[in-house]
C-alpha cells in the first residue's frame, strides 16, 4: 500500500523537482554540442582575462567583506559604545537596496562628472581619475553592498558565544585583542566563512554592478555571447563554467556550516567590554561611518535625485512598469510557493527515499546560480527542442517561446525555489509525527490531512517564503534582462537602463519606487515573523 | 589578604545586598551561601572586576582593586582567577592550550612544566592533547580549576562550580578541590546554595540573608 502510493508521489515530486532544476542540466549538456569556432575565439582571446578579472574581484571582495563584516559584528556584540544599540540594527539596512542601485549612486557621485570629483578638481586642485579603471572602486562598492551577509552571520555567532568564555579569557590576563584573536574569532570562524562564501556567490551572480562599472566577469561575457554574438551555445558553455565554480562554493559553504558546533543556546545582551573616552568615540565614528557610506548617504542621494527629476522622469509609462513588475512578482511568488509547498509537505515516502531527497536538493541549487545562467539554460533548452523538431520535419518553436512570459517565470521559479523551500520546509519540520498519526487514526484521508492539518500549520512559512521570493523577484536583473517579453520592462530594468546611460538622477525615480516596495514587503515579513515567533 | 568593604548591590531599583563587609586571610577558604537572586554571584563578579555595583571597595594584598563601586584595576590585570559554573573551557583548544592560556608571558618550556605540574595536582596526568568535549563533566571541572590556578592567582573565585555534577561525583570532587586549594595555599571564595557543600568545602561559611551577610 505504502509502496504503491510512493510510486505516485515519487513520480510527481521528481517531475517537479527536475523541471525546476532543468536549467542547470541544460547548461552542462551544452558541452555535448559545442560551437567550436566561436568558443575557440572566446577561449583564446577572452577566457584567461575573464578568469583573472573574476578572481581579482572575488579575492578583493572576499577579503574586504571578511574584515569589515567581522569587525563590525564584533564591535556591536562585544563592546559597549555610544550609539551601539541602534547601529546594531542599522547595519542591516543596506540589504534593502539592490546592489546595482547602490552602484549607480556611487558612480553618480564619484564619476568624472560627479560632484565629488568636480569638487576635488576645482576646490582641491586634484587631478581627475577614472573610477572604472582598475578594480579598486568596484571591489569597494561590492564590499559596502555585501558586508551585511558576513555581518549578519558572524553577529549571530558572536551572540551565541558564551560570555563566560570571554570572561575566562580576561581573568586569565588576556588583552581584548588576544581574546578576539584566540577565543572569539576561532569560535566564529565557520560563520565568517559561510558569510564570505554567500557573498562570493552573490558577487559571481551579479550582473548589474559589473556592467555599470564596465568590469568583465563571467556574467557579462555570457550576456555578450548571447547579446552580441547571438551564440546561445557559447553562452551556455560559459554558464556551465560558472555553475562549476558556484557548486564549489556551495560545497565549501555547507562544509563550513557543518562545523559550526560551538554554539550555546543562551543569548545574552550583556557586553564584556565597555569602551570609554576617545576609544569609544572612535569606534562610534567608524561604525557610524560605515552605516553612512553604505546606506544613509546613498539613500539621501537617491531621494535628492528622485525629487529633482521626478517631474521629468515620471510619466504614464510608470503605471505600466509598476503593473508589469507587480504581475511578474506576484505570479512568480505564487508559483514558487505552490511548488515549494508541494515539495515540502511532510510525507512518509520522502522520509524513506534518498532519491527524493536528492532531487529536492537539486531543485534548490538555483539560489547559487546567476540569473543569467538560468536564462541561458532555458534559451538553450528551447533551441535544442527546436533543432530536434526541425530535424523531424517540424518547425522551430523559438519564436513562440523566446520572449514569452512563461520562460521568464520559469527562470524566476528555478532561481528562487531555494528561498521559498527553506522557509516552508522549516515550518513543515515543526509538524510533529503525532499530528499526522492522530489525524490518521481519526480517519482523515491524505487530502484532508494536507488541507486541514499540514497547510494551516505551514502557513507562516508559506507566507514568509512568498514575501522573500517577491522581494528578490522584484529587483532581479540578469534573467529579466535576457528573457523579458517585449513591452514587459520592469522597475529594475528601467533603473538599470537609465543608469547604464549615465542618467543617474532619473534612475533614482524607479530605484526609489523599488526600495519603497521592498521595504514594505520586508516590514510585512518582519511583522509575520514576530507574530509567528510569539505563537510558536 | 582580601578585604571587601561597604559593598551594596541594587538590581533594577531593588536593593539585594547592603553594607557587605568581608575580610579573608591568606589561604582562607570562604563559602558564600544564599538563595538565587541574593546577590552572591554579583558580589563575586564585582570582586573579579567583571561587573560594577552601587558601592563597595576591594583591597587585595594591600593593593586597591576597586573603590566606590567601580574598578581601579581591570579584570585582565587583577591576578584573580575564576572557575565558572559551566567550566567555560575553550572548546577549540586542547587541554594543554587551555591550561597554559594564562601563562603566555612565560617561555614555552616553563609553560609545559607548569601544565604537567597542575595536571598532576588535579590527578589527570597525560590528557594534554585531549579536547574538552572528550572529558567527563567532573574532569572538565578539574581542568577548569587547573586553568584558573595556572597563573598562581592571589585569589580564586568559584561560581557554583559543582552544581552541574551528580551528587556522588560532587561530594568526592568538593573534597578533592578543597585539598588542592589547601595544598596550593590560595585564598578562595566559593558561591553555592548547597549548605552541605559549603560546610565540607570551606573554613568559614557566610550566609546572605535579608540583604545582610552573617557568618556561621
Amino acid at each position: 500500500m505504502l509502496k504503491e502510493k510512493c510510486i505516485k508521489s515519487k513520480i510527481w515530486i521528481s517531475f517537479i523537482a527536475l523541471l525546476v532544476a532543468m536549467p542547470i542540466f541544460v547548461v552542462a549538456f551544452s558541452w555535448a554540442m559545442p560551437e567550436h569556432e566561436l568558443w575557440a575565439h572566446f577561449s583564446e582571446n577572452i577566457l584567461s582575462g575573464l578568469i583573472s578579472s573574476t578572481l581579482v574581484l572575488l579575492l578583493g571582495v572576499g577579503v574586504g567583506v571578511m574584515l569589515l563584516g567581522t569587525v563590525l559584528a564584533y564591535l556591536v556584540v562585544m563592546v559597549e559604545f555610544p550609539g551601539g544599540k541602534w547601529l546594531e540594527w542599522a547595519l542591516f539596512l543596506p540589504f534593502a537596496i539592490p546592489a546595482y542601485v547602490l552602484a549607480f549612486v556611487y558612480l553618480g557621485v564619484f564619476d568624472y562628472s560627479g560632484y565629488a570629483q568636480v569638487w576635488m578638481r576645482e576646490a582641491l586642485d586634484l587631478p581627475g581619475f577614472d573610477v572604472r579603471a582598475g578594480s579598486w572602486a568596484i571591489i569597494l562598492t561590492f564590499v559596502l553592498v555585501f558586508y551585511p551577509y558576513v555581518y549578519m552571520m558572524t553577529r549571530a555567532s558572536f551572540k551565541r558565544q558564551k560570555l563566560n568564555m570571554i570572561e575566562a579569557g580576561r581573568l586569565l590576563g588576556a588583552s581584548p585583542l588576544r581574546v578576539f584573536f584566540q577565543v572569539s574569532l576561532p569560535l566564529a570562524r565557520p560563520a565568517v566563512a559561510a558569510g564570505v562564501l554567500v557573498t562570493l556567490m552573490e558577487t559571481l551572480a551579479d550582473f548589474g554592478v559589473v556592467s555599470l562599472f564596465n568590469y568583465d566577469t563571467f556574467t557579462t561575457a555570457i550576456y555578450s555571447a548571447w547579446g552580441d554574438f547571438r551564440s546561445i551555445e557559447v553562452a551556455a558553455q560559459l554558464a556551465s563554467l560558472l555553475v562549476l565554480v558556484a557548486f564549489l562554493l556551495i560545497y565549501f559553504e555547507k562544509k563550513s556550516r557543518g562545523q559550526a558546533k560551538y554554539y550555546s543556546s543562551d543569548v545574552t545582551n550583556k557586553k564584556p567590554y565597555q569602551a570609554t573616552g576617545l576609544t569609544a568615540w572612535l569606534i562610534s565614528l567608524f561604525v557610524f561611518g560605515v552605516f553612512m557610506l553604505s546606506f544613509a548617504m546613498p539613500m539621501l542621494q537617491l531621494v535628492i535625485w528622485g525629487w529633482s527629476s521626478v517631474a521629468d522622469e515620471w510619466s504614464a509609462k510608470y503605471f505600466d512598469l509598476i503593473a508589469s513588475t507587480s504581475i511578474l512578482t506576484i505570479s512568480a511568488a505564487l508559483i514558487t510557493v505552490m511548488l515549494a509547498t508541494f515539495l515540502a509537505l511532510p510525507s512518509q515516502c520522502k522520509k524513506a527515499s534518498i532519491w527524493l531527497k536528492s532531487v529536492i536538493r537539486l531543485a534548490t541549487l538555483g539560489y547559487a546560480l546567476p540569473g543569467s545562467v538560468m536564462a541561458v539554460g532555458l534559451l538553450y533548452g528551447i533551441n535544442q527542442i527546436s533543432i530536434i523538431n526541425i530535424h523531424f520535419g517540424g518547425e522551430s518553436i523559438n519564436h513562440i517561446i523566446y520572449g514569452s512570459i512563461t520562460l521568464l517565470l520559469f527562470a524566476y521559479v528555478s532561481r528562487f525555489m531555494a528561498i521559498a523551500y527553506s522557509s516552508i520546509e522549516a515550518s513543515a519540520q515543526q509538524i510533529k509525527p503525532v499530528f499526522t498519526q492522530s489525524a490518521r487514526l481519526l480517519g482523515a484521508s491524505r487530502l484532508r490531512l494536507i488541507w486541514q492539518v499540514y497547510l494551516p500549520m505551514m502557513t507562516p512559512g508559506i507566507l514568509a517564503g512568498g514575501l522573500l521570493v517577491a522581494v528578490d523577484v522584484m529587483k532581479e536583473l540578469p534573467a529579466t534582462y535576457l528573457l523579458r517579453p517585449f513591452g514587459w520592462d520592469t522597475l529594475a530594468i528601467q533603473t538599470y537602463e537609465l543608469s547604464a546611460e549615465g542618467l543617474y538622477e532619473r534612475a533614482a525615480v524607479p530605484a526609489l519606487i523599488m526600495v519603497v516596495f521592498g521595504a514594505l514587503l520586508m516590514a510585512v515579513f518582519q511583522y509575520l515573523d514576530k507574530k509567528s515567533s510569539r505563537t510558536s | 589578604m582580601l578585604s571587601v568593604t561597604n559593598l551594596s548591590i541594587t538590581y533594577k531599583n531593588t536593593q539585594v545586598l547592603n553594607d557587605f563587609n568581608l575580610s579573608l586571610k591568606h589561604g582562607d577558604i570562604l563559602a558564600l551561601l544564599g538563595d538565587s537572586g541574593s546577590g552572591k554571584s554579583s558580589a563575586l563578579r564585582f570582586i573579579a572586576g567583571l561587573d560594577t555595583v552601587t558601592s563597595g571597595s576591594i583591597e587585595l594584598d594591600g593593593k586597591a582593586l576597586s573603590s566606590n563601586g567601580s574598578h581601579l584595576i581591570p579584570a585582565e590585570s587583577r591576578g584573580v582567577g575564576m572557575v565558572f559554573q559551566d567550566y567555560a573551557l575553550f572548546p577549540h583548544m586542547n587541554i594543554e592550550k587551555n591550561i597554559s592560556f594564562g601563562l603566555v608571558a612565560q617561555p614555552k618550556v616553563k609553560q609545559r612544566a607548569r601544565v604537567t605540574e597542575l595536571l598532576a595536582l588535579i590527578g589527570l596526568e597525560g590528557i594534554e592533547k585531549k579536547y574538552p568535549h572528550q572529558l567527563s563533566g567532573g574532569e572538565q571541572q578539574r581542568v577548569a580549576l587547573a586553568r584558573a590556578l595556572a597563573p598562581a592567582p592571589n585569589l580564586l573565585l568559584l561560581d557554583e562550580p559543582f552544581s552541574s555534577l551528580d551528587k556522588n561525583h560532587r561530594d568526592q570532587l568538593v573534597l578533592q578541590v578543597r585539598s588542592i586549594l589547601k595544598k596550593a595555599q590560595v585564598t578562595s571564595i566559593l558561591v553555592t546554595h548547597d549548605e552541605t557543600e559549603a560546610d565540607s568545602f570551606a573554613d568559614v561559611v557566610g550566609i546572605i540573608n535579608n540583604k545582610q551577610l552573617t557568618f556561621k
